[in-house]
């Protein structure tokens, strides 16, 4: 059916009140949960499987920076939640600051990732050795799994710094940093699964 | 309701207070890691956990609460089955470790 040079049905409102935009971004996320639950799965059968499994982590150092690491994650939401609610209400600047703070926080969390991974490298750790002489799949679990994820965190601030630049600059809207907000907020989801399975599941 | 990007939003203090909560489960979550706890009730008390936080982040962070309950139905439940079919495979992972392959 035509109307008006249309298609009705473009004209029709969306069954979950959401933009399209919004919509694809849900899609996409619930597609990268199934991603990450397979391989939280297989890292779960591997485990299970594996007779000579070893634990590689200690309370301090690693667990500690973990949860420094959780914290500064967490907090990065929030402040992702600030910039939301700042564009909502259309102060820009205040957004910027916001978004600033979200990517300092996203960057650190990286920054401490990266310190973590120098630090096992340095001890024999691979995606295909194990110091402690057990089974290599610790560590081609742990880097592909916490790698995956990090990949994730780093694509979100790159992504975070352009709508911020992009909102600050009018040429993108209040949608447009909830959308990124919506991804964001995932990404800190994702850690609230990887930081107990994988990590506090193998303290020493 | 119309269809927009920007939704009814809860106050900052309401996130704060959401936050604060997810500090708290992860602190629990790290005191279990480090009391005397078996691996299976340590498992089964994490899973809890997360999941817990995930809802909390899913319903706050991230407004599921706040938008029409049909995205909710449309995009959880489809997520959480697949979850559950995963199941199948602890029965061949038991298979594995009975076959003790040998370390390389």
């Amino acid at each position: 059916m035509v109307v008006d040079g249309m298609h009705a049905a473009a004209m029709e409102p969306s069954p979950y009140l959401i933009t399209s935009r919004k919509l694809t971004m849900w899609l996409f996320i619930v597609a990268d949960a199934a991603t990450f639950g397979a391989i939280l799965f297989g890292y779960g059968y591997l485990r299970y499987g594996s007779p000579d499994w070893t634990k590689p982590f200690h309370f301090s150092p690693n667990i500690v920076n973990a949860l420094i690491m959780t914290v500064v994650l967490l907090t990065s939401s929030l402040t992702m939640l600030g910039g939301v609610a700042a564009a909502r209400e259309g102060r820009r600047s205040a957004t910027f600051r916001w978004l600033g703070a979200t990517v300092l926080l996203g960057s650190l969390f990286a920054i401490l990732h990266l310190r973590e991974w120098s630090g096992m490298l340095h001890e024999g750790w691979s995606l295909s050795a194990n110091p402690m002489g057990g089974t290599p799949l610790v560590g081609a679990l742990f880097f592909s799994i916490t790698g995956l994820h990090l990949l994730h965190v780093i694509s979100g601030v790159v992504g975070i710094i352009v709508i911020a630049i992009g909102f600050q600059t009018k040429r993108l809207t209040a949608g447009h940093v909830e959308t990124m907000g919506l991804y964001w907020h995932f990404v800190d989801l994702v850690w609230m699964f990887v930081f107990p399975l994988v990590y506090l599941l193998n303290v020493n | 309701m119309t269809t927009t990007d920007v939704v009814t939003e809860p106050t900052m203090k309401v996130y704060v207070g959401v936050w604060l909560g997810m500090i708290v489960i992860v602190a629990i979550e790290a005191a279990l890691a480090s009391a005397h706890v078996s691996s299976g009730m340590l498992l089964a008390s994490l899973l809890v956990l997360a999941f817990l936080e995930a809802a909390v982040a899913l319903r706050y962070f991230m407004h599921l609460k706040y938008e029409v309950p049909l995205l909710f139905w449309t995009l959880i439940p489809g997520l959480l089955l697949a979850f559950i079919m995963m199941n199948q495979f602890w029965a061949d992972a038991a298979r594995m470790k009975a076959l003790r392959f040998p370390a390389p």
